[in-house]
């Protein structure tokens, strides 16, 4: 037992956070013995400071994203592409039960404008029935088709306002709220202090459903914080007790959810948080907004 | 039967048939058989029972059939050459052209394989920063962060589709009769 622990115990953290986030509940039990090994010797060096609170303030916040509803469109080296492997299919195949009734039919049209056309002959074989040919059922499915109205792909054509959800339908969109830090104003992922007696992800869900007039509901995706960001106090504001403060992110999906437009919220691409958000916080939201 | 014979005084009835009955009763083969015959036919009937059941065995002892896999045959009617489909010759110029497409499609991948490695390995980095600056702050919220969320799985996302969905749209009901061939063991 001691040997295989000491063995985990030395690998990086950082795969040991993968795996835990990968392998979810199955791997639990192995993974907490070996870690309670691990920090049983890291808890005797806390305990000392234990006592002593630390200066940082924390806060969770919360990294809220709509996914896309559509495909996005393809780029020109992937229309040539998508249209070669088309072609390539359509040349290797063989003919199909449709194709070949095409075939039969027009080959029984050139036969009936022929001059030595027989119609006895011909009609004896289909029992003198009248036949759909498969040129005509084509042309039904068509008009079918017609009949119906898909939806629009780019409704954005309008100019929907950057507070509604329905914008870049084929990117995913990350929100972002106006918030009062200290005595600015600014733009940021919705936040909100950390109070004692709950966790750091209960925190971000507190922070989610106490904005103002809307109702978001959102999936976490786990209880790890996906990023972390740490700033100090400006030296006036600095005290003994709190230097600055932490702030931890969450990711979570929208699910459903709704807002008014009179609230100031934003729903941003990756590509546009740059014009919002502070270059420091930027660097480090960045890092794991992923835009797959 | 001798009961029957007896009338309802009790006392045999005479008769020329009924002597020879009676004499019968006594008669050699008579005295011998009865018992033999309690013996055989139970075990007969053992006998005709153990060979069923030894047929019965053999029977099982043949592996089950395996259920083909209707994919893997390829049915008789696509091999019919009437179906083939006349090879055009592609002039020089557009095979040039495919294989330079394909050149290009791999290398366009290829540098999209490794930006989605490397945005990959960056959100990676910063949730182990993020876990070490928790652990620095406290330990309980640290080992709270590691707990796996029960809740969370299964997880289910409807994916994009080529056009937005429509609000209020109802679709059309449809019926279809099932033909997959269902085998049994």
């Amino acid at each position: 037992m001691a040997a295989p622990c000491s063995r985990m115990a030395n690998r990086p953290l950082w795969q040991f956070i993968t795996n835990v986030r990968r392998t979810g509940l199955k791997h639990t039990g192995v993974r907490q013995i070996s870690l309670s090994s691990a920090c049983r010797a890291a808890t005797q060096t806390r305990s000392k400071t234990e006592g002593v609170p630390s200066p940082w303030k924390l806060y969770g916040a919360v990294c809220l994203q709509r996914l896309p509803v559509i495909s996005q469109e393809r780029n020109p080296i992937e229309d040539q592409f998508a249209e070669l492997m088309h072609q390539m299919e359509l040349e290797r195949s063989l003919l199909s039960d449709h194709e070949q009734r095409l075939l039969e039919d027009s080959e029984r049209m050139t036969r009936k404008q022929a001059d030595n056309y027989d119609s006895d002959e011909e009609e004896a074989d289909y029992g003198g029935q009248e036949t759909i040919t498969a040129q005509d059922q084509e042309d039904t499915w068509e008009q079918k088709l017609k009949h119906f109205q898909p939806a629009l792909r780019d409704r954005d054509v309008g100019g929907t306002p950057l507070g509604s959800v329905e914008r870049c339908l084929g990117d995913s969109l990350v929100l972002l709220v106006q918030q009062t830090v200290g005595k600015e104003t600014i733009w940021l992922l919705p936040q909100a202090q950390w109070e004692a007696g709950e966790t750091l992800r209960q925190t971000a869900e507190r922070g989610l459903s106490s904005l103002p007039e809307a109702d978001f509901k959102a999936t976490f995706l786990g209880n790890t914080p996906c990023g972390v960001y740490r700033y100090k106090f400006p030296k006036e504001v600095r005290t003994e007790r709190c230097v600055g403060a932490k702030v931890f992110f969450f990711k979570a999906f929208l699910s459903a959810g709704s807002a008014s437009q009179k609230e100031p919220f934003l729903w941003v691409k990756k590509t546009e948080l740059q014009g919002y958000l502070k270059p420091p916080y930027l660097e480090k939201v960045d890092r794991f907004i992923l835009n797959l | 039967m001798f009961l029957s014979l007896m009338g309802v005084d009790g006392h045999v009835s005479q008769g020329p048939w009924f002597a020879s009955v009676l004499t019968l009763k006594t008669s050699a083969p008579l005295r011998a058989e009865p018992k033999k015959k309690k013996k055989v036919d139970p075990r007969r009937e053992q006998m005709v029972r153990e060979r069923l059941k030894k047929k019965l065995k053999k029977l099982e002892r043949v592996p089950p059939e395996l259920i083909p896999i209707e994919d893997f045959t390829t049915p008789a009617k696509y091999m019919d050459e009437t179906r083939v489909r006349g090879a055009p010759q592609l002039p020089f110029e557009e095979s040039e052209r495919r294989a330079l497409l394909l050149k290009e499609w791999s290398r366009y991948k290829q540098t999209q394989h490794r930006a989605e490695m490397e945005a990959v390995g960056l959100a990676v980095e910063a949730q182990r920063e993020a876990l070490e600056e928790l652990r620095l702050e406290s330990e309980e919220l640290y080992q709270a962060a590691l707990r796996p969320d029960p809740l969370l799985f299964p997880f289910n996302h409807q994916g994009p589709s080529y056009t937005p969905p429509k609000a209020q749209y109802e679709a059309p009901e449809g019926k279809y009769n099932n033909i997959t061939k269902v085998y049994t063991q």
